[in-house]
């Protein structure tokens, strides 16, 4: 019985075994301030030095901080960008340093020395042009071919007001020649190179995607000659402001392999040769006596079948998905009109 | 060319006041001039005052993002890809910074930003939107696929723009205050972490310990003998 009644003091309070009566013998053994630590509500601050930074005598907080002398230094952190401030922000930051506002830039850059366009784009015809005469199709594609032969026979005649020596043959050569050599200065992304070879129009076309990459380009062999197929002159604002545009065909024989940062194989391969067969035309601004024959523009038909995939895979863009989303709904919606109310929410939900 | 143009009336006053304040391309003689020149010509001295002062930010170390790595030859295993990104001028110390920088190196990002939430510091909150802008970015620009494929390589600090100010101390003293600023850099590479961050710390197989106290017995020199 009296073993019993001898307390076990733990560690944890909770633990602890209390006597069941408070008898004479029980207050000896526990100590005289257990019963504040027993108490579950009190609280107990100590003072607290060194590590915290803060002064155990909240007293005279004020006058301590009164003992900073006050710098005004600048934010470095807040409105980093100026794009992402509105109007009123900007104006309330300029009107706060004294400062007038700046006059909008009204300039516009043109370009006169190529036009923004292929006129009468070549449209390569169906499989190369080997169907049969003798079928509607087929010839239907030949006098439509015929037609536009004669109307570059006109522009021919046209171009050699200004450039009496062009021979259409003669040119396919010189063309080609201007071809690699744009490949070749896309390669070592020679800017000032490559405008002399590729128009204002077509630059951002041909180096789009480049800069950071590993371009291996090779021209193996030409399979067919090259043919100018079409030519078109055009006059800009004035009857002697004249622009020539030739297509020229192209069958060859090439390797390219890309590259990214990491020198990681994207597309294509340095071993396989592929057939290409190109349609591109060329500009030249005929009426300038220093006009030269740069790259226009690639003629893409509708009817080329799709690209190889690429080697590694990446992720979309969020707003491309959201766009198709979008336009996938449209269609939709004409339909889930005429649903009831509860399928078109399970449809929202999908 | 310009002396003809001054020529005409209308022209005469633009001339003359750009032949005053740039008068440092004349003097191309004088090699000691050169910087002069050459400061003169680049900056622009239409206004001399700007609404905002240029940011210091360092930029060295975002110029790793742009280097181009030769093609991997065929057969031999790719490099990984990896994006560096720093956050510049941080409002708090480069000391403090430490402790958390240290912390995310060798984790895996998702890991890294998981611990980073529990992290009771104000340079934990900087580190982890640098690390979730380094994994966007990653993923736009740098040719990585999962965002979840990527691991902490390099995680370091460095020290930014001071303010100095004061205060006042007993008997017309005064005490220094220095408000620091810090810039986090981080490196993030594709793939998995190692094993041991730290090399050198790793702890070693029994074989490798014997190896080593073999090592140790055999370099010892003992005095007096042979």
């Amino acid at each position: 019985m009296a073993a019993s009644r001898v307390p076990v003091i733990c560690r944890f309070s909770q633990f602890s075994v209390k006597p069941v009566c408070a008898a004479s013998s029980c207050h000896i053994l526990e100590p005289r301030t257990s019963y504040i630590c027993n108490d579950p509500n009190h609280k107990y601050f100590g003072t607290s030095t060194g590590l915290s930074g803060k002064h155990y005598n909240p007293k005279f907080k004020r006058d301590r901080k009164l003992k900073f002398i006050k710098i005004d230094y600048p934010n470095l952190n807040d409105n980093k960008d100026v794009d992402d401030m509105t109007q009123d922000e900007i104006r309330a930051k300029m009107k706060e340093r004294g400062i007038q506002p700046v006059r909008p830039w009204q300039e516009k850059p043109l370009f006169i020395s190529s036009t923004s366009d292929t006129f009468e784009a070549y449209v390569p015809p169906e499989g190369d042009g080997k169907i049969s005469v003798t079928t509607a199709a087929g010839a239907k594609q030949k006098l439509e071919l015929l037609g536009k032969k004669g109307k570059s026979m006109m522009a021919i005649r046209e171009l050699r007001q200004f450039e009496e020596n062009f021979e259409a043959n003669e040119f396919a050569e010189e063309a080609q020649q201007t071809y690699i050599d744009t490949h070749e200065a896309l390669i070592k992304l020679d800017e000032d190179r490559l405008h002399q070879l590729v128009t204002e129009r077509a630059y951002p076309g041909v180096v789009h995607e480049v800069k950071y990459k590993t371009l291996r380009w090779q021209f193996v062999k030409s399979l067919e000659p090259p043919r100018v197929v079409q030519v078109r002159c055009t006059n800009m604002i004035t009857k002697e402001n004249v622009f020539a545009q030739v297509t020229v065909r192209f069958h060859t024989q090439q390797i390219l392999a890309v590259y990214d940062r990491f020198g990681r194989l994207q597309y294509g391969s340095e071993v396989v040769a592929r057939d290409v067969l190109e349609y591109v035309v060329f500009e030249k601004h005929v009426a300038n006596t220093y006009g030269t024959w740069r790259i226009h523009d690639k003629i893409i038909p509708d009817w080329l079948p799709p690209r190889s995939a690429i080697h590694r895979t990446y992720r979309k863009e969020k707003e491309e998905e959201q766009q198709e989303e979008e336009e996938s709904a449209e269609p939709k919606s004409s339909e889930e009109l005429q649903k009831p109310a509860t399928e078109q929410t399970a449809a929202a939900t999908n | 060319m310009a002396a003809i143009i001054t020529k005409l009336p209308g022209l005469r006053t633009g001339l003359v006041w750009t032949a005053t304040h740039r008068p440092a391309y004349q003097r191309t003689g004088n090699p000691l001039n050169l910087y002069v020149n050459l400061r003169d010509r680049l900056l622009h001295t239409t206004s001399t005052q700007q609404t905002w002062t240029p940011r210091r930010e360092p930029t060295h170390f975002l110029k790793y993002n742009k280097k181009v790595y030769p093609p991997t030859p065929h057969g031999e295993t790719e490099r990984p890809a990896f994006i560096c990104h720093q956050k510049a001028n941080i409002k708090y110390s480069p000391d403090k910074m430490w402790y958390v920088a240290c912390l995310v190196r060798g984790m895996k990002i998702d890991e890294a930003i998981a611990q980073l939430k529990f992290v009771n510091k104000k340079g934990a909150v900087a580190v982890q939107e640098t690390l979730e802008e380094a994994r966007e970015l990653a993923v736009q620009e740098h040719c990585v696929e999962f965002p979840s494929n990527l691991w902490v390589s390099e995680s370091f600090v460095g020290k930014g723009i001071v303010f100095r100010g004061y205060r006042r101390h007993a008997r017309k003293r005064f005490g220094k205050v220095e408000y620091k600023h810090c810039h986090y850099f981080v490196t993030l590479e594709e793939g998995e972490p190692p094993e041991h961050y730290y090399w050198h710390r790793r702890p070693l197989t029994p074989q490798e310990m014997l190896e080593e106290w073999l090592e140790s017995q055999r370099r010892r020199i003992i005095p007096g003998t042979l």
